[in-house]
């Protein structure tokens, strides 16, 4: 090996890969003309590329159906957004049409429709259209979220090694996050219903500031798809405001996390990125 | 109030179904598993489907889907990130380096598919499924779907400088391996040093040892 190999050898794979400076691309090359040991190192790095590629890409052929399948689920999703936006687009339009007057006993009317609703339609709710169903899911979960997440009620568990008791009613592992470094302090967590599931509600304060993290099972509560989605820090999570408060969501292996707060909406989903 | 999108959901669809080689062919490579693979790629595509409006249109959607699928993939199944490098001892590679002769290289090559040996190739994605989860990450981002370093940076989420390493080390180690192979065929014979032979490194880091220093550690 030359001294000059020495100084061209480890700029081959660069220079294989075309990520090399023009000014040493220069040098590799003259080098080239006459080194026959570093042409060969060339060859070889490009023989394993070849291989490389022509290995990976025939072991793993996009099989007959996938394409159909994948195709299927895109389109069932943006069959659900385009729900979503009639909804919100109608909701919209009703909001505009009430004057504040007019809102609060609408309100309460619609309450009282729900409580209504509540104890005589679960023989109704299943001939509804699964859409819409769903929709309401979602908007009622937020709303259970939002009032968990005011109530005051006292912890169930204080003690982080007593957590795991709470397991077999949430179904799904309970691991505490710190949230030290953005100064939070863990105070306590409760059992709380949401829908027909249940949720761990973990409290902490914030510079005297509450903050409720609910921990599920995130494939019975659905509730992003009425939170917008948005990336924090290459993690995907989902965020909006209800009455006020906070909801940021995200979803680990099958665990759903949401967190409820008075932050603003950045602060939010910037917390909830980082509870895993 | 409607969605103020850069794609729609049908040009979404239509991008994606054409991504769907690619992605298959690096979620095979991550997983290893032709099942968890698909359903890696269906994760990836739904997600990627609820955040396109974050998609910057004029760039690269291929990267930008491996990047959730990559981001996919370590939050599912290695919820502590890609297998970190432990790697210790001497940053060598034998060809660099100067200890196998160009014969022998030439020896490992096709001269007529440009690629490697049928014997040689045929070993590569066992050669590669072994490699830490990492270098094998950059070896497929680049030597298949052929990214810059600045792409494949931004899909790992770590400096190019990282990239370049990760690239070099598993690269190195799929050489090492091919030359052991090789030689254990005999396609290429027991190697005469070529050079000063104070030069030749520690033979190429054995990947076993490296699974109990990684088993050591956690």
């Amino acid at each position: 090996m030359t001294s000059s190999c020495r100084q061209i050898a480890p700029l081959l794979e660069a220079f294989g890969d075309e990520e090399l400076a023009a000014d040493k691309s220069l040098e590799v090359e003259q080098h080239l003309v006459d080194c026959n040991t570093c042409g060969e190192r060339i060859r070889l790095n490009q023989a394993l590329h070849v291989s490389v590629r022509s290995a990976v890409r025939s072991a793993a052929p996009v099989m007959p159906g996938f394409e159909e399948r994948i195709a299927a689920a895109l389109r069932a999703e943006a069959q659900r957004e385009e729900a979503v936006d009639t909804v919100v687009e109608r909701e919209a339009h009703h909001s505009r049409m009430l004057s504040w007057r007019s809102v609060v006993p609408v309100a309460a009317a619609a309450a009282l429709t729900l409580v209504w609703a509540g104890s005589t339609s679960k023989h109704q709710a299943r001939t509804e259209d699964p859409t819409h169903a769903r929709l309401s899911t979602a908007d009622q979960l937020l709303e259970q979220l939002v009032d968990h997440h005011m109530s005051a009620r006292g912890p169930q568990v204080t003690e982080p090694a007593l957590l795991r008791q709470l397991e077999p009613e949430v179904g799904v592992p309970l691991n505490l996050p710190s949230l030290k470094a953005y100064g939070a302090r863990w105070e306590g967590a409760n059992v709380v219903p949401v829908s027909n599931q249940h949720a761990a509600s973990l409290r902490y304060t914030m510079g005297g500031r509450h903050v409720t993290l609910y921990v599920y099972n995130s494939t019975r509560v659905p509730i992003e798809s009425r939170l917008k989605a948005r990336t924090v820090r290459n993690e995907h999570v989902y965020v909006g405001t209800r009455r006020g408060v906070s909801i940021a969501a995200t979803e680990h292996r099958g665990v759903g996390y949401a967190l409820a707060s008075d932050f603003n909406d950045d602060e939010s989903a910037e917390l909830v990125a980082a509870v895993y | 109030m409607s969605r103020k999108l850069s794609i729609s959901a049908r040009e979404f669809e239509s991008e994606a179904i054409a991504q769907l080689s690619a992605l298959l062919g690096v979620a095979s490579r991550l997983t290893r598993n032709p099942a968890d693979a698909q359903d890696l790629v269906q994760d990836t595509l739904l997600k990627a489907m609820r955040a396109r409006d974050q998609f910057e249109a004029g760039t690269n959607m291929r990267a930008w889907l491996l990047r959730i699928l990559t981001n996919t993939f370590i939050n599912r199944y290695r919820r502590g990130g890609l297998e970190r490098s432990v790697l210790d001892g001497p940053d060598a590679d034998p060809l660099a380096d100067g200890w196998i002769s160009a014969s022998t290289m030439e020896s490992m090559r096709d001269p007529e598919s440009q690629a490697l040996r049928p014997m040689l190739e045929k070993e590569i994605k066992r050669i590669l499924d072994e490699l830490p989860e990492e270098f094998r990450l950059a070896v497929v981002l680049s030597d298949v779907e052929e990214l810059s370093y600045k792409e494949i940076a931004d899909i790992m989420g770590c400096p190019i400088g990282t990239v370049m390493s990760r690239l070099h080390r598993g690269r190195r180690l799929l050489k090492g391996r091919l030359y052991e192979h090789a030689r254990a065929l005999g396609i290429v014979g027991p190697e005469a040093l070529v050079g000063d032979k104070s030069e030749k490194p520690e033979p190429v880091i054995d990947l076993s040892q490296y699974r109990e220093k990684r088993v050591a550690r956690s």
